[in-house]
């Protein structure tokens, strides 16, 4: 890693300071509790992202708690946290600067799927500007340019994995409610048939034939 | 402790953090146990990725029971990249067809459960492109460098409203594919429901009048 950071310093003359911390939008599994963690360098870091549960092949009733989200700060204090969701966006400023914790934890014992984005945004101050002789103003006003297109691809992000959910929705709706159907036809079918033998049998000889 | 180097690092080196930014995604791995995150994929897309087991101890070499093995597939079943028991490592593939790649880690069985801490870094489309190399081949300055990524991820945005229309326009054809197939079955129970009750009646009589009862 440092000798990555090495190289490109001694590449590049001009310096840049709108990094931009990136996790592309990933699906992990979650059975009980899952974490990941990502690392802040500067304080006052906008964090943003949002997730969505997709469901695990099962269909989610109406009454199913949703997943807790929390964000714990490298102290040890919950900076953020969502409960009983199925999926959400958040923003917040980092408190301090350190590693980390996101953690989505599913109160239920089927496994779901959540699909997460997390950005940490930088846009440098004056306090850096001042600090950086490289650093122009301008530098500043493309800092702020990148944050409002990566907000943009978060959202789309967002979008197309509630997008996916709805897919997911519709064709089990589509499969269930045809195998539904074709299940209802059939126990119809069978169920008539089976009155018809059950009346014939009453009308049989060998059961009272003058009952009736 | 590697946090507080790392950080010392950064106040030293101080800015000249580029772009594509070393950081990453981070997750533990008990023993014994996989986990795989997966990323969905347009086809022709680049994509980079590398990764290595956090040391606990910065000075020691990794015990075999810390490595890991990966891989890396589609979701048609293709072996993108597979390693095994290593501590760290990185491929790079464009993807061939649209859809789910997964990325599987697991650590080997080991008696006193231990937890690996592996850090993760995928980028892919816009985000993979190695900007340090564009930068040598080209020798733009910093500025040019960071309008040319602005430009590229606007470009990929505007190609992600496309394919969200798509797949919005597929969900609807989905959508009126069932309503009139919903249609036509409610339909079909109705004939199915008139055609049993018939066919009951008419054996029953039948059979009643051959009992000579009726």
């Amino acid at each position: 890693m440092e000798k990555i950071w090495g190289k490109t310093w001694a590449l590049m003359g001009l310096l840049l300071l709108n990094s931009v911390f990136n996790v592309s939008s990933l699906s992990v599994t979650v059975n009980d509790v899952e974490c990941v963690y990502e690392y802040v360098i500067y304080e006052g870091d906008t964090i943003s992202g949002n997730f969505v549960v997709v469901d695990h092949d099962i269909f989610w009733g109406s009454d199913h708690p949703g997943i807790d989200f929390t964000v714990t700060s490298p102290g040890g204090n919950t900076v953020h946290s969502l409960k009983g969701t199925s999926g959400d966006k958040f923003e917040f400023k980092a408190p301090r600067s350190g590693m980390y914790k996101f953690c989505f934890h599913n109160p239920y014992s089927t496994p779901e799927s959540v699909s997460f984005y997390i950005h940490i945004g930088h846009i440098p101050t004056e306090h850096d500007l001042a600090k950086d002789e490289h650093l122009d103003p301008i530098n500043v006003k493309i800092a702020e340019l990148r944050e409002a297109l990566e907000s943009v691809t978060a959202e789309q992000k967002y979008l197309k994995a509630r997008d996916t959910r709805h897919r997911h929705t519709n064709e089990s709706t589509r499969k269930r409610v045809i195998g539904y159907a074709v299940g209802e036809y059939i126990l119809l079918t069978l169920v008539s048939t089976l009155q018809v033998i059950y009346i014939r049998h009453l009308f049989s000889k060998s059961v009272a034939y003058n009952r009736v | 402790m590697t946090m507080i180097l790392r950080s010392a690092l950064v106040l030293v080196l101080l800015v000249g953090i580029l772009s594509p930014a070393s950081e990453s995604l981070r997750f533990e791995l008990q023993s014994g146990q996989t986990k795989c995150i997966s990323e969905d994929m347009k086809s022709n897309s680049m994509t980079v990725g590398k990764y290595h087991v956090v040391k606990p101890n910065e000075d020691h070499p990794l015990p075999d029971s810390h490595k890991l093995t990966v891989k890396v597939t589609s979701s048609y079943g293709n072996n993108y990249h597979s390693a095994e028991k290593v501590e760290s490592g990185q491929f790079a593939f464009t993807a061939a067809e649209q859809g789910d790649y997964m990325a599987c880690f697991w650590v080997p069985e080991h008696s006193p459960q231990i937890t690996v801490t592996v850090d993760f870094d995928w980028r892919t489309g816009v985000h993979a492109k190695d900007w340090t190399n564009v930068a040598k081949k080209g020798q733009v300055d910093a500025m040019e460098l960071e309008l040319k990524n602005l430009y590229d991820t606007v470009q990929s945005i505007h190609e992600e409203m496309f394919y969200l229309r798509e797949r919005e326009e597929e969900m609807q054809e989905l959508n009126k594919a069932t309503t009139s197939k919903m249609f036509w079955l409610s339909f079909l129970s109705l004939f199915l429901c008139l055609s049993v009750a018939g066919l009951q009646f008419w054996h029953l009589k039948s059979f009643f009048e051959k009992k000579k009862l009726i």
